[in-house]
């Protein structure tokens, strides 16, 4: 099983290594480290929409489409009151606080309603429940020309030649801090413990007396709060559009779907790589018209890959 | 945006309804002042609004025009009953909102529309049905590029042009690099216009596609960088323009390029929006008149909008060329025979029989013909992005390219050059 895993890795770095000496090729290094660390940034939104997914769905089986939503009514409304003229610090307390809010409303008054249906159903439900908050923020916040800036924009430092703002730098803390924190949580603490026994077996962890609904609940909340800070990255590092962050959520499931929707430190890997072969793709007069779906791409090769034989992604319980 | 506007509205009601002061003296149609009565003539608009872009702007203004028309005479005496159809980005409903319009109802013409989709779907419609549309917020190729669709807007490409050709005049611009969607009937179209004006002029060009949902524009403003461009020309609506000049001030690029925008840009919340590290840095066509330029056309039109519309539809550029496009096709219907107007094919003759009608919101004459192709606006303003608003730093100019040949032949044989 080790020695299965090394060949893994092994093949994950020779793929990596080929794939950008081969996108690279005849290219100054400065320019193919100029979109390296430029795709690093992006691939760190990825991870970061991606292990929010995951968390969830570890806690409660739920592939929670809603996600990116919640992030994108956070961090709208954060840019109204900034714009109102209201505290920084405040505004992005509100849009953690309304993602927060979003996420347990779902999570106590629709989720329960679904619990013993199939994943797909459930997934879709988040789906129709994205598509109502998008309705909402889109009727609130006409489409016009915003933009939503936070301090740490303003300070940054240069990496191979490209010069990354602190909150990229933050963004990219942020996701390996919460896959080293959730990882400690989960296996170091009581409720973390009842997670992964719900994520396990959500039958078996109710006839053992596990508190489902509190479980779950803790689980919604942790969700809801990395929804409302990655939609405040999304806002200020992507752009201040209801429709892009709401929809952010697709890459950042195809990076959750190389952790198998389970191992957080894949999910922030593949984030990364998903990130960093689409801008190499820009380097390539051939390649660079199948940008967009590279990340879909990836996830599906990673997914083939992982499913030899072993247990579906989606079921949990082959 | 529906927050700020709604106190401004409701305040603006109860001032209205204690004061009783009137709106601005409007001028619309005969002007008569006499409501229209009697059998109304159908007149069709098709818009696109739904995540993530707005092109409503146009027809709302069109039906401010036609309610104001239709409070001062209306046609001939009839009042016009615009129906608005909504494509929300989806070929088969901008499909099902033309045959709605032109077979069911059998609208005479269809003014204003504006959207992304609509015209390449339904130009082979119009034409087969014999109708015109005076549309005012086109985008792609095939409205300016098929028999029977005529804008009042510029689109992309002509606008490209202006921006590419103020850069080369008057800011050194050697190498543009034009970032665009990745539509083909929008951003290869219009970007190549720019690239081939820069290498008609002794420079170059290139450019980066980006799709409309790509979280990532950095990748393409580095692709444009690495291609050694001096100048960067964000050929792409106001919000992935305003991301690309974000992640431009991220690696603070400002000061190393060119900055130039088609007309997107020209909208009142961007000086806002991009801030105080962009100021006078960032320079935009405009392909109707500046707001600040207040002739009569200009003055009527806010006037208009004020009386008619509603206070959250928007006073942008789609909202001059809806109101343009609508003040075109009155004065068209009310030249015409009052038997007539009710004929579509008469109707359509008439349209295209248009020649010469000027206002001050355009550069140049407003023209149809009886051609393949329409593009009568190619002439416009150019401004710089300063103090928070925009100054107008050349007055209109036509913007030069060879695009444009076939356009000035049928100019110099209706007699307008």
């Amino acid at each position: 099983m080790r020695n299965l895993k090394h060949l893994n890795w092994m093949i994950y770095l020779i793929a990596m290594v080929a794939i950008v000496l081969f996108l690279g090729s005849g290219k100054p290094i400065k320019i193919v480290g100029l979109f390296f660390v430029s795709g690093l940034a992006i691939g760190s939104l990825y991870a970061l929409g991606g292990i929010g997914i995951v968390v969830l769905y570890r806690a409660t089986g739920v592939l929670n489409f809603a996600n990116g939503a919640a992030g994108a009514a956070g961090v709208m409304l954060a840019w109204q009151f900034a714009d109102w003229g209201i505290w920084g610090p405040f505004t992005w307390l509100v849009a953690i606080f309304v993602a927060l809010i979003i996420s347990l409303v779902y999570g106590r008054l629709i989720a329960p309603l679904l619990a013993w249906r199939e994943p797909v159903v459930k997934a879709v439900a988040t789906l129709g429940f994205a598509l109502i908050i998008l309705g909402i923020v889109s009727f609130i916040w006409e489409d016009d020309p915003r933009k939503f800036a936070l301090p740490s924009d303003k300070i940054g430092v240069y990496i191979l030649g490209l010069r990354v703002t602190v909150t990229r730098l933050i963004a990219f803390a942020a996701s390996i801090c919460i896959v080293i924190g959730i990882y400690f949580y989960l296996y170091h603490t009581k409720v973390g413990l009842q997670m992964r026994s719900l994520a396990n077996d959500r039958d078996l962890s109710a006839l053992l007396g596990i508190p489902i609904l509190k479980v779950e609940t803790i689980a919604w909340g942790i969700s809801g709060v990395i929804a409302g800070f990655t939609g405040l990255m999304f806002g200020d590092l992507i752009r201040l559009e209801p429709f892009v962050i709401t929809f952010m959520v697709i890459p950042s499931i195809a990076a959750a779907v190389c952790g198998r929707l389970d191992n957080l430190i894949l999910v922030l890997i593949g984030g990364l790589s998903m990130g960093v072969i689409e801008s190499l793709l820009t380097l390539s007069q051939v390649f660079k018209g199948v940008r967009p779906i590279a990340p879909f791409v990836i996830a599906a090769v990673v997914l083939l890959w992982y499913q030899r034989g072993r247990r579906l992604t989606f079921s949990g319980t082959d | 945006m529906k927050m700020k506007t709604l106190p401004v509205a409701l305040l603006a009601l109860v001032v209205f309804a204690f004061t009783g002061q009137s709106h601005a003296a409007t001028k619309c149609g005969a002007n008569t002042g006499v409501t229209a009565k009697g059998k109304p003539i159908i007149v069709g608009g098709i818009h696109g609004n739904a995540p993530p872009g707005d092109f409503s702007a146009s027809t709302d203004a069109a039906k401010a025009y036609f309610d104001c028309v239709n409070a001062n005479g209306g046609i001939h005496g009839r009042p016009i009953d615009y129906r608005i159809e909504n494509d929300q980005w989806n070929p088969e409903l901008a499909a099902q909102a033309a045959s709605k319009l032109v077979i069911d109802a059998g609208a005479v013409a269809l003014v204003a529309n504006g959207s992304f989709i609509e015209m390449a779907v339904n130009a082979g419609t119009y034409k087969k049905a014999n109708i015109m549309s005076m549309a005012a917020a086109c985008a792609i190729s095939e409205c300016f590029e098929s028999s029977n669709i005529v804008s009042t807007n510029q689109g992309p490409l002509p606008s490209n042009l202006g921006a590419t050709q103020y850069a080369q005049e008057e800011l050194g611009s050697k190498n543009v690099g034009c970032i665009g969607l990745n539509i083909p009937n929008n951003g290869p179209w219009s970007c190549k216009a720019s690239i081939d004006l820069m290498k008609a002029r002794g420079g170059s060009g290139s450019m980066a596609l980006l799709n409309p949902g790509a979280p990532d524009v950095n990748s393409a403003l580095l692709e444009i960088i690495s291609n050694g461009a001096d100048t960067i020309l964000m050929n792409l609506p106001a919000g992935l323009a305003i991301a690309v000049l974000k992640a431009a001030e991220e690696q603070d690029l400002r000061d190393q390029y060119v900055w130039i925008a088609p007309t997107p840009l020209y909208d009142l919340s961007v000086p806002k929006a991009l801030g105080k590290y962009w100021d006078g840095k960032v320079f935009v066509n405009a392909e109707l008149a500046p707001f600040q330029i207040g002739g009569p056309d200009a003055k009527n039109w806010k006037a208009v909008m004020d009386a008619y519309a509603k206070p959250e539809d928007p006073r942008d550029t789609f909202a001059q060329s809806g109101y343009l496009s609508a003040t075109f096709f009155v004065k068209m219907m009310l030249a015409m025979n009052p038997k007539d107007i009710d004929n579509r094919a008469k109707v359509t003759q008439a349209i295209k029989n248009i020649s010469g009608y000027r206002s001050d919101l355009m550069c140049g004459p407003y023209y149809v013909g009886d051609s393949d192709f329409h593009m009568p606006n190619h002439a416009g303003y150019m401004v710089q992005i300063i103090n928070g608003g925009f100054k107008i730093v050349r007055e209109c100019y036509e913007f030069d390219s060879a695009y444009f040949k076939p356009h000035i032949a049928i100019e110099k044989k209706l007699g307008l050059r």
